[in-house]
């Protein structure tokens, strides 16, 4: 792996919070888009949800799972809700 | 003789019970309510009733009609006291005669459940102190405990005298609302669907507010396990319609507002008539497919609709405005989204007040959006996360490839695949040539079996693993309610597994016609 190091905030919503027993954190990684770097997070916690039932947001922004990463970057891993 | 009628003079309950005889009558239920000396702490020493005659004569022949109907009894009839009585007299005396005793007890407790809901009569209590007071009228606030099998709305019939009019000078005196605001409210048509956890927050403050016509769609009954965040409900009301209870609460915090309740679940028939009429539609409904036919509804009709939902301790919340340059629900979520994968408030738990947070800006942001006045942008996303306090804005853009923004602009709304099937029993389903696949957990599984053979494949292996699913084969999910089996069903259609089908409404609907 070439990639750089990249620091970024995660934040977990709803089933993924739960499942992850945290509401955010700050992680090291090499990946280079949100999609590797959920596959990182999935090896270290429980996460049921695949992809593409999630929705990833950066930097308060609906983004795409191979838009590239930066250092520093926040990012949201957010499932729909349907509770009432 | 009249079925309801007042007596100034004491009761005789010999010659009134007379009146019931009848051939065909094999029972004979009554109920006599008597003054008694204490009431709420204080010794009572007699009593004075007052009623508003006329009306409370129409009101009561309703009831005791409807007694007949509902029951099927043969005889019934009510007589209530009005003047001044002694303690020990009798003030109000219900009789029932019908073929069998049951239906003259329910018959009988409806009448005087009802008399005393519905029926406008006061109350002056004379004390021992020598003070006295004229007990509230209740009727309104606190609907008859008994079970509703009908979605009746009843209307409360006041004397003019007897209560004060609805009053808002506390928001007029907004500058950015004012007399013009208010205006608009009263002009206004509110759509709410779901009567729950965000429903009764968002009813309270609409009809507080003056929202002119509200209508409230919930085919669910009171249970007991809703109250911790339905706190305008009651325990005794358990069992009752929601719609129901909340339309009268409605008419009792404001009775300007005109209220409409629907007992029915909204679904791809009725939506467009039950939002017809309304100039903004609010989602308090608890799961995805009544969520994504109103964002479907917006889209094809171009009204807007306030989304909201909640989980655990966090919620969504997302304006769509119906048009085709914003986002909407599936611009956010384009994947298909269906009950059971991700949890409800019954499986994940949900703490009181958050649904209350979440309804109170679900209310905030119509009565802004009503007047006019600044609120949520139709491109974004509201999330809150109780626990921590953090709130996130996130900005959602209008998809092009969004498949509800497509299927809005084109000529004929394809039919939804059957995914679901119904049977009376679950030989009829092995008949029918399915083998069953419970994709409920172990624990559901060991305390409530599938009687003869079924494959056991929980949501959370069937999410990541349905290798032992033959892709043609004949399967019949089944889950509790049918919910995770839906979701389940329409997972492994994706995947090619084209002839599985889920059990609808679960084995609970199976138990509940058996």
């Amino acid at each position: 792996m070439n990639a750089p190091e990249l620091s970024i905030r995660v934040q977990y919503f709803a089933l993924l919070r739960e499942q992850a027993g945290r509401s955010d954190e700050t992680v090291t990684t090499r990946a280079r888009d949100p999609r590797e770097l959920y596959a990182e997070l999935r090896a270290r916690y429980p996460f049921t949800l695949p992809p593409e039932m999630l929705r990833v947001a950066i930097n308060t922004e609906f983004g795409e799972w191979t838009q590239p990463l930066k250092a520093g970057d926040a990012v949201v891993f957010i499932p729909p809700v349907a509770g009432g | 003789m009249n079925t309801f009628r007042f007596s100034t003079g004491a009761l005789d309950t010999g010659a009134l019970q007379r009146e019931m005889r009848d051939e065909r009558c094999g029972g004979f239920a009554s109920f006599e309510g008597w003054v008694r000396n204490h009431n709420e702490g204080h010794a009572v020493t007699r009593l004075e009733y007052e009623a508003f005659v006329e009306l409370a004569e129409k009101e009561g022949a309703r009831i005791v009609e409807e007694a007949r109907v509902k029951y099927g009894v043969t005889r019934a009839a009510c007589v209530h006291r009005v003047g001044s009585l002694a303690l020990g007299d009798v003030a109000v005396w219900v009789g029932v005669s019908a073929a069998h005793r049951d239906e003259a007890f329910r018959a009988c407790r409806f009448i005087i459940d009802e008399v005393k809901h519905r029926v406008p009569i006061w109350k002056k209590e004379h004390y021992v102190n020598g003070d006295s007071g004229w007990v509230n009228c209740e009727r309104c606030a606190m609907p008859a405990a008994h079970e509703h099998e009908h979605g009746h709305d009843h209307a409360h019939h006041h004397p003019a005298h007897a209560q004060p009019s609805p009053d808002y000078s506390r928001q007029i005196a907004l500058r950015e609302v004012g007399t013009e605001g208010q205006a608009r409210l009263r002009g206004s048509s509110v759509l709410v669907v779901g009567a729950g956890g965000l429903g009764v927050p968002v009813l309270q403050y609409l009809a507080g507010a003056g929202v002119g016509r509200i209508g409230i769609v919930d085919a669910d009954r009171l249970e007991p396990s809703n109250l911790h965040r339905q706190t305008w409900y009651a325990l005794g009301e358990c069992g009752q319609e929601k719609s129901s209870l909340a339309a009268a609460r409605v008419r009792a915090l404001n009775p300007d507002v005109r209220v409409e309740a629907h007992a029915l679940r909204l679904d791809a028939h009725n939506a467009e008539r039950l939002c017809a009429g309304h100039d903004l539609i609010l989602d308090c409904s608890d799961n995805f497919t009544t969520k994504f036919l109103l964002n479907e509804l917006a889209l094809r009709t171009g009204k807007p609709v306030l989304f909201a939902s909640v989980y655990q301790y966090e919620g969504q919340l997302q304006l769509v405005r119906g048009d085709n340059a914003t986002a909407c629900l599936r611009c956010v979520w384009p994947e298909a989204t269906r009950d059971g994968l991700i949890g409800n408030c019954a499986e994940a738990g949900v703490l009181g007040p958050v649904p209350g947070v979440f309804g109170s800006l679900q209310a905030l942001e119509a009565l802004k959006l009503l007047m006019g006045l600044p609120g949520i942008k139709p491109d974004e996303m509201l999330i809150f996360d109780l626990v921590t306090l953090s709130t996130q804005r996130l900005r959602a853009r209008r998809m092009p490839e969004c498949e509800a923004h497509r299927r809005a602009t084109s000529p004929a709304p394809a039919a939804p695949e059957e995914l679901e099937m119904h049977f009376d029993s679950l030989a009829d389903a092995r008949n029918a040539g399915f083998v069953f696949v419970d994709v409920r957990d172990a624990r559901e599984r060991a305390t409530d079996p599938i009687p003869g053979e079924s494959l056991h494949l929980p949501m959370s292996k069937l999410l990541t693993d349905a290798t032992s699913l033959e892709l043609a084969g004949r399967y019949l999910l089944i889950c509790a309610t049918g919910k995770r089996s839906g979701a389940a069903a329409d997972l492994l259609r994706s995947q090619g597994f084209a002839e599985c089908r889920s059990l609808g409404g679960g084995l609970k609907r199976l138990k509940a016609s058996a």
